[in-house]
């Protein structure tokens, strides 16, 4: 997984990308607080059909496509499982 | 588990032979709240009785309507609470009448003096929700905290929802893990559910793990859950609250008409090896249709997720449990999830930031659909109907 910084706000996650379709993004900071979006509308989310899994944020979408565009971000094939220090290894 | 961390790539060539890894069950039930079915099936003023984490307990409602949930065999001489009497508040054993709280405190001995020391049962928290039963287990003995709760339906147990359409399963021989496994199993859908997902994404964050699915029903086999709607599209919001209960909004749309349901599915472990299977069905109901057409309208849904969980009960009754699936890229993240999972059988204080951190996953089925499209098409043409019922399966 590669590091990926919010264009928006600045927040790093871990993303990796399949096919152009397919995007994994593991979130390394609490998204509920280091994300402006998330931390506004979790309140609500809370409540709401599946809380605040039903969140997405468009920022940190054009952020994954435009590292994807500009080179940043490689398609890679599938490794299983991918877990621990070995994922946050590969990110950096 | 074994790990194997080679980097691999389409150019490389192995010729080892993959070997399964069956890994072996837990040896502990998962800590969260559990449904044990719908709150009215147990409100008969008759204690109830099932089987669940690895024993047996009885179910009665107290004098106020309260619903308990107690280890059914008496700490006197092991007779079955569930075959006794509910007096009063408290249920009586009915070899020697000892009356046991809904707290699991024995409260008298009427033949006795007085209450031996120690007079405690195990007793499970229990918690009413949309109408249904859930009971709050924890290995560690802790009470459930305020933020892992079940969320409510806005407007559930009024004229605006139909009554649950309800279902229960036994399977024997399998894990419950199978189960939620799908989840993130994107081409089951096809080829178990008779459904074509279109788009497909996992979130996973805290105690909350969802699916967020568009989906299109075959053209060459039809549901009950495509609700008699021709071209419906479903439009599916899941998600696990915990580790065994799952709500999932669904919207089926055609043309003008869109019909909301709640499809609720969940389980209860028995044992290690053998798990209830439950699911229940409610029909949002909309300007122009009565609550008997709502019914009528879960009824039916309820008569094609019952077809489904059918087959996924015929998988799971032949498969082999499996620590180490071996995936494409067009496969959901399982290994993911069942990190996620973990969190429900480690003690409160041994979960990882990485079972519960927010994890984002979009299936790519662009390859999926343009295959399914070709199969579904030829199958049309042919006039063949795949074998839908499993029991008439040919073995």
């Amino acid at each position: 997984m590669k590091q990926i910084d919010c264009q928006q706000c600045g927040t790093a996650v871990l993303v990796e990308k399949f096919s152009i379709p397919h995007t994994s993004v593991q979130w390394v900071s609490d998204a509920a607080t280091s994300c402006p979006r998330f931390a506004e509308a979790t309140a609500d989310a809370r409540d709401s059909v599946c809380g605040t899994t039903a969140l997405s944020c468009s920022s940190l979408s054009q952020s994954i496509d435009d590292a994807v565009r500009e080179g940043r971000l490689p398609i890679k094939s599938r490794v299983e499982p991918v877990i621990g220090d070995a994922l946050v290894a590969d990110a950096l | 588990m074994s790990i194997d961390m080679t980097e691999i790539t389409d150019s490389e060539q192995f010729d080892e032979v993959r070997l399964i890894d069956a890994g072996s069950n837990p040896t502990r039930f998962a800590r969260g709240w559990h449904c044990l079915g719908r709150s009215k099936d147990f409100r008969d003023g008759k204690p109830h009785t099932i089987k669940v984490f690895g024993t047996k307990v009885v179910i009665w409602a107290d004098t106020k309507g309260k619903l308990n949930v107690l280890d059914a065999y008496c700490r006197h001489m092991g007779g079955d609470l569930s075959k006794g009497e509910i007096k009063g508040d408290e249920i009586s054993c009915p070899f020697h009448d000892w009356r046991w709280g809904g707290d699991g405190k024995c409260k008298d001995v009427p033949y006795a003096q007085r209450v031996p020391l120690r007079a405690r049962t195990a007793a499970w928290e229990t918690m009413e929700v949309n109408g249904l039963l859930f009971v709050w287990n924890d290995p560690q003995g802790n009470p459930p905290p305020a933020d892992v709760t079940i969320p409510e339906i806005p407007g559930f147990g009024t004229d605006e929802w139909s009554d649950w359409s309800w279902n229960t399963f036994l399977v024997e021989g399998s894990n419950c893990r199978e189960i939620v496994d799908n989840v993130v199993d994107m081409a089951h859908f096809f080829y178990v559910h008779y459904q074509m997902p279109q788009y497909f994404k996992n979130i996973f964050e805290g105690h909350i793990a969802a699916q967020h699915m568009r989906s299109t029903g075959r053209d060459d086999i039809h549901t009950g859950v495509q609700l008699d709607m021709p071209d419906s599209e479903t439009i599916s919001d899941a998600a696990y609250y915990g580790p065994s209960f799952m709500l999932d909004t669904v919207y089926t749309v055609a043309g003008d008409t869109t019909v909301e349901t709640k499809l609720v599915n969940c389980h209860y472990p028995i044992s290690q090896d053998s798990f209830v299977l439950m699911f229940g069905t409610s029909v949002h109901t909309i300007d122009g249709v009565t609550q008997e057409q709502a019914n009528a309208m879960a009824d039916m849904f309820t008569e094609g997720v019952e077809t489904q969980f059918k087959q996924d009960v015929e998988i799971w009754k032949h498969k082999t449990r499996i620590e180490n699936p071996l995936l494409t890229a067009e496969d959901g993240p399982v290994y993911q999830l069942r990190r996620w999972y973990e969190q429900f059988f480690v003690d409160v204080e041994d979960i990882t930031e990485d079972m519960v951190a927010r994890f984002e996953f979009e299936v790519d089925t662009t390859k999926a659909l343009e295959t399914w499209k070709v199969e579904v098409a030829e199958n049309v043409a042919k006039g063949m109907v795949p074998e839908q019922d499993p029991t008439k399966a040919k073995a």
